[in-house]
């Protein structure tokens, strides 16, 4: 799949090379280790019931005959726990913006159908289960508005009084004369896009299990998160426990897809139960609370504007959000992170003088939205690549010419969005054109407009789109939040037996890192791939971390791991060079052998580490050096990872079904360490956008209820659903940071979305509807049609 | 019989507490469910079962398990009748040699039952049992006229699928019945058939789907059967659209009519897969398109049919 081959010489030697995952055996074999493969003797159960109210008092709780069911420990509401930790603030330098205060379980108040209102501690899942079903909750049910254009009139019913409002989030970005370039505009398209809520449905539901050592007075938590870091600095403030008696560990991880980077209710209420209690505490959530409880995605209401010139020009662009944030704003990302980056992101790849975007981000009834893989850009780029195929339809021109004129060239960069993102240098164009090219693109138009004079409903689209990556400490990856998100640490330790150990604050939960970062080290230090152990995933292995997210974890992490080899490497070197006797400049180290050009002494690593820590006396000792390093990389400014996607659709005229024909993908990820795991990533995101574009809705009633609470009824890809993916993978300019990566691990999710929906949209154009909601299934084509009363006529059949 | 108590020590397993037997005879099981006095229920292959137990929407006293009964996992000819019994898997019934020869319309179906790991579990009466308005192994039981055998202690029961398709998730069998096998009679080898269904992903639970057979006698269609699930709280059998077919020539105006009928008569839910709208809109699609196979099939022409 690989079509872009560089000439081995010029490369170094793991890194560009398709290894295989190093974590796959203990993973394949089922010998991974998650949460809840740890049972500690005497570990508790915890059961929750959740509310089954949107908005709601709290009057009364009665647990009945729940403390009879044998093996019950304890029952809990907030009043029992609130003096035992304080809650999480997501706070953020944002104007306006109000932090909700974030508890383990619901406090006066219930806000979405779902959030934990009472645990049951027991000595089996089973035994809390049945107790569960003798509480009853007594509420007042409140008022509440469900949709989020009715939660930002000024009359509806507040969820958190202390904001005084429901707009939590409001953010403006404005360059140059925006009405002035509608005025010029020779076309002008519009259109109020909508990519419904989703959640990311990782295959390891969310898991918890807190330890308290009573010897120690300390608290360890096993958690399913992509961020251990975070968690222990938060919860640090939140138990008042120091560092040093409180460590968070994600052991094997799941799948997050974002969703597993925020600190959770469930989180909290482990810990602070494990310390009470003073006994392991464990929460396994099942797929129903994963579905109705774990932090959901998108649901931004865009009604966008594009002005164009006659000859195809983008001058000016105008949009207003509305982002439905659910109950409570995230810690840490708060509910600026997606809300925010869809405004922020909007102009996309593009030269856009002229801008203005607003986005309102409203509190409502549903649980709280997060991350989730792409954030902001999915729907961002849905609203503009739509825009984009809609002016060159407008104008009569090809979408890939069109593009072609507006995509920022090479000359152009670095290039200043008109919401101050700094774009450097990346394929822009090149990848229009590889996208172009593995595809075909003119002989795919040729097949598509043959089929389309047999009556066959086919189409075809493109989505073009760039992130911002590996983001130092320029910017936050959420805007205004405070915390550091733009360092990571890298420790790398030869042992006294040659072993080497690299720990690291990136969390990895299925990006083969365990991989990548060996493979760099292993260029950088000269060592072999298998004499390196990869840790991370521990709050207790570098003085502060924030996880993996972002796209981050290769630039950052991968930074960090090339400083602190090149540090190890000088020590080994410089230790070789007394040992063996030759100039330290003679001397180099490949496959864990230290060679010098002036002799033929080799001396292996392990033998050299022997003689720096074992053999007393056999370096002096104001020469002796320990075989360690510690780095910590700040890139400062991010990098723009940028990618075409293409796609071809063909619908059933008669049932709307939409089957994916082609699919190409061409990106630009700089220099590229291991491109099996590359391919992964692209194949996995791709498969999460289709589910987006075609499946994947939340659904909450006008009661306020979650009706997709289970995999019959949320319905994501499946084998059958995925079509082959093609993948171009594009070296340009390598971007200005340590290793010349830019991160990858998102934008599938970005491009698929638009991509499908632009072929959908080309597919239906003869009809005169454009799809403006994703996913769009059968019934929302059969509801355009019907809109445009098409659907009643007699339906052309193909033969 | 061995018999166990799951007694919750450990794990995070979610149902409610229930006795657990596995009985060697079907004797032997109908005796268990006649003691558990309607508290306990048969498991074969658990595909629809076991997620409403996890879900304590259903709290069994104790949970019959038949999968080691003797001659329960057989698709046999008895006289002009296919009989499948309790623990026949939908794997089975999709590549049974009988069921592709004498029932070629269920071994269409059955390719759009779920995928592989449920259809190596699930079986076809526990699907008949379960009575989903929108599964495949009701619908073709009750469109072929198939009889459901129960068994209880007070002996053995032939139920009409017409009478055992009561509600939505609902079947008329007693407390203390169970379905020991289903006898559908064979189609004559001269039948046309035809089985069309939608999904939004194949193998899921059928927005609509349509069935029909039908044979040939002199130019015109004669004894035309058609089914129907996922457009009611049943699975259907419609008389109203075999009056239009019967003894008439298949052609486009025909099978307009039947569109038309279809969309007069249906009832179908709106649900947050598909409105009431579309379904009708689709049983028309599937309609036409499952009639053209089978009048096809039955010998004939195609051009009648397409406009």
């Amino acid at each position: 799949m690989t079509d872009h081959q560089h000439p081995a010489e010029l490369r170094p030697k793991m890194v560009g090379t398709r290894v295989k995952r190093t974590e796959d055996p203990r993973l394949l074999a089922g010998m991974g280790q998650y949460v809840d493969d740890m049972s500690p003797a005497g570990t508790l159960h915890v059961a929750l019931r959740r509310s089954d109210q949107p908005h709601a008092r709290i009057l009364k709780i009665d647990v009945g005959e729940a403390f009879s069911v044998p093996g019950v420990v304890a029952i809990y509401d907030i009043s029992d726990i609130e003096g035992e930790i304080k809650p999480a603030i997501p706070t953020s330098r944002l104007p306006g913006y109000y932090a909700t205060p974030n508890w383990p379980l619901a406090r006066g108040k219930v806000r979405y159908v779902g959030e934990p209102v009472v645990a049951v501690v027991a000595e089996s899942r089973y035994a809390a289960e049945d107790a569960l079903e003798h509480i009853n909750i007594q509420y007042d049910p409140l008022p509440f508005a469900i949709r989020q254009v009715d939660a930002v009139k000024d009359d509806a019913p507040l969820l958190h009084e202390e904001a005084g409002t429901n707009t939590i989030i409001r953010r403006e970005f404005k360059r140059g004369d925006v009405d002035a370039a509608f005025e010029e505009a020779a076309v002008i398209v519009k259109g109020r896009f909508r990519m419904t809520r989703k959640t990311a449905v990782a295959m390891e539901n969310r898991s918890y299990l807190a330890e308290w050592d009573g010897r120690k007075q300390s608290l360890t938590l096993h958690t399913s998160s992509g961020s251990p870091g975070i968690i222990r600095d938060v919860l640090s403030s939140c138990l008042d426990l120091p560092g040093t008696r409180l460590r968070v560990v994600a052991p094997d991880v799941g799948g997050s897809f974002g969703a597993k980077g925020s600190l959770y209710p469930e989180e909290m209420l482990v810990c602070v139960l494990a310390r009470k209690l003073k006994r392991p505490v464990k929460f396994i959530s099942d797929r129903l609370e994963d579905l109705s409880a774990t932090s959901q995605a998108f649901d931004e209401l865009i009604e966008a504007e594009l002005a164009v010139t006659s000859n195809g020009m983008l001058i000016g662009l105008k949009a207003d959000v509305i982002g439905d944030v659910g109950a409570y704003s995230i810690y840490p990302w708060t509910a600026a992170l997606e809300t925010v980056q869809v405004v922020s992101f909007l102009p996309g790849p593009y030269r856009m003088e002229h801008y203005r975007g607003r986005i309102r981000g409203v509190l409502t009834p549903k649980p709280p939205t997060g991350p989730y893989r792409g954030v902001g850009r999915p729907s961002s780029t849905f609203a503009m690549e739509r825009l984009v195929e809609m002016a060159a339809r407008e104008l009569n021109m090809d979408p890939v010419e069109f593009r072609r004129k507006n995509l920022v060239r090479a000359e152009e960069f670095p290039y200043r969005t008109a919401s101050g993102i700094i774009w450097d240098k990346s394929a822009f164009q090149e990848c229009l054109e590889g996208a172009c090219e593995k595809a075909d693109y003119a002989a795919l138009v040729r097949q598509r407009d043959a089929a389309r004079r047999e009556g066959r409903w086919v189409g075809i689209g493109l989505a073009s789109y760039a992130e911002l990556t590996g983001i130092g400490s320029r910017i936050s990856v959420a805007p205004g939040m405070p915390i550091n998100t733009g360092t990571e640490t890298s420790k790398i330790e030869i042992d006294a037996t040659g072993a080497i150990t690299a720990s690291f604050g990136i969390s990895s939960h299925g990006q083969g890192l365990e991989t990548t970062l060996a493979q760099v080290i292993v260029d950088e230090l000269g060592c072999k791939l298998e004499d390196i152990q990869v840790r991370h995933g521990d709050s207790a292995l570098v003085p502060m971390s924030s996880g993996t997210y972002a796209s981050r974890s290769a630039v950052l992490g991968g930074g960090a791991a090339t400083l602190a080899a090149r540090v190890v490497k000088g020590k080994v070197l410089r230790a070789a060079a007394f040992l063996m006797e030759q100039n330290v400049d003679d001397l180099d180290i490949r496959d864990g052998i230290i060679a010098s050009r002036q002799s033929n002494l080799t001396m292996t690593l392990k033998e050299v580490a022997s003689a720096v820590y074992t053999q007393m006396g056999r370096i002096p000792r104001e020469q002796r050096e320990d075989l360690t390093a510690s780095e910590t990389y700040d890139p400062y400014l991010g990098t723009a990872c940028s990618s075409t996607h293409l796609a071809m659709v063909e619908i059933d005229p008669e049932t709307y079904g939409v089957e994916i024909r082609r699919y190409v993908v061409a990106e630009d990820c700089g220099k590229i360490i291991n491109p099996m795991i590359v391919d992964g990533q692209v194949h996995g995101a791709v498969a999460q956008g289709i589910g987006a574009a075609l499946l994947e809705e939340i659904i909450h009633d006008d009661n306020g209820q979650a009706v997709a609470a289970s995999l019959a009824d949320y319905l994501v890809p499946v084998a059958g659903t995925v079509p082959n993916i093609s993948i171009v993978h594009i070296e340009a300019d390598l971007p200005n940071n340590v290793g010349g990566f830019r991160g990858m691990g998102e934008g599938g999710t970005i491009g698929a979305p638009a991509a499908i929906a632009n072929a959908v949209s080309d597919a239906l154009a003869h009809l005169g509807v454009s799809v403006e909601t994703l996913p769009i299934t059968p019934e929302r084509i059969f509801q355009l049609l019907r809109d445009k009363a098409l659907a009643g006529q007699p339906i052309q059949t193909p033969t | 019989m061995a018999s166990l108590r799951y007694d919750g020590i450990s794990g995070t397993m979610k149902p409610a507490q229930f006795d657990y037997a596995v009985p060697n005879t079907v004797e032997e099981a109908a005796r268990l469910l006649a003691e558990s006095n309607g508290d306990g229920k048969i498991i074969a292959g658990g595909q629809s079962l076991m997620p409403m137990i996890n879900f304590r929407l259903v709290k069994p006293s104790i949970l019959i398990d038949v999968n080691r009964i003797a001659g329960l996992n057989r698709i046999e000819l008895v006289g002009k009748r296919v009989r499948i019994g309790a623990t026949v898997r939908h794997h089975q019934t999709a590549s049974d040699p009988l069921i592709a020869k004498h029932l070629p319309v269920v071994h269409d179906a059955m390719q759009h039952v779920a995928h592989v790991t449920v259809r190596n579990r699930g079986t076809f009466c526990g699907s008949v049992a379960h009575a989903d308005p929108a599964a495949e192994m009701p619908m073709v039981t009750r469109f072929l006229d198939g009889t459901i055998i129960a068994l209880s202690i007070r002996g053995e029961r032939r139920i009409p699928a017409a009478d055992f398709f009561v509600g939505s998730l609902v079947n008329s069998l007693e407390p203390d019945e169970m379905v020991l096998a289903v006898e559908i009679d064979v189609m004559p080898d001269e039948a046309g058939w035809g089985f069309e269904e939608f999904a939004k992903r194949h193998g899921d639970f059928a927005l609509a789907a349509f069935a029909a057979t039908l044979r040939m006698d002199n130019g015109r269609a004669r004894d035309v059967r058609i089914g129907m699930m996922g457009v009611g709280e049943v699975p259907l059998r419609l008389p109203e659209i075999e009056e239009i077919l019967e003894e008439t020539e298949l052609s486009q105006a025909v099978l307009q009519a039947v569109a038309e009928k279809l969309n007069d008569i249906l009832t179908p839910n709106t649900d947050i897969h598909a409105s009431a709208d579309y379904r009708r809109h689709l049983s028309g699609v599937l309609a036409k398109r499952a009639l053209r196979s089978a009048w096809v099939r039955a010998g004939g022409r195609k051009e009648a049919t397409n406009g």
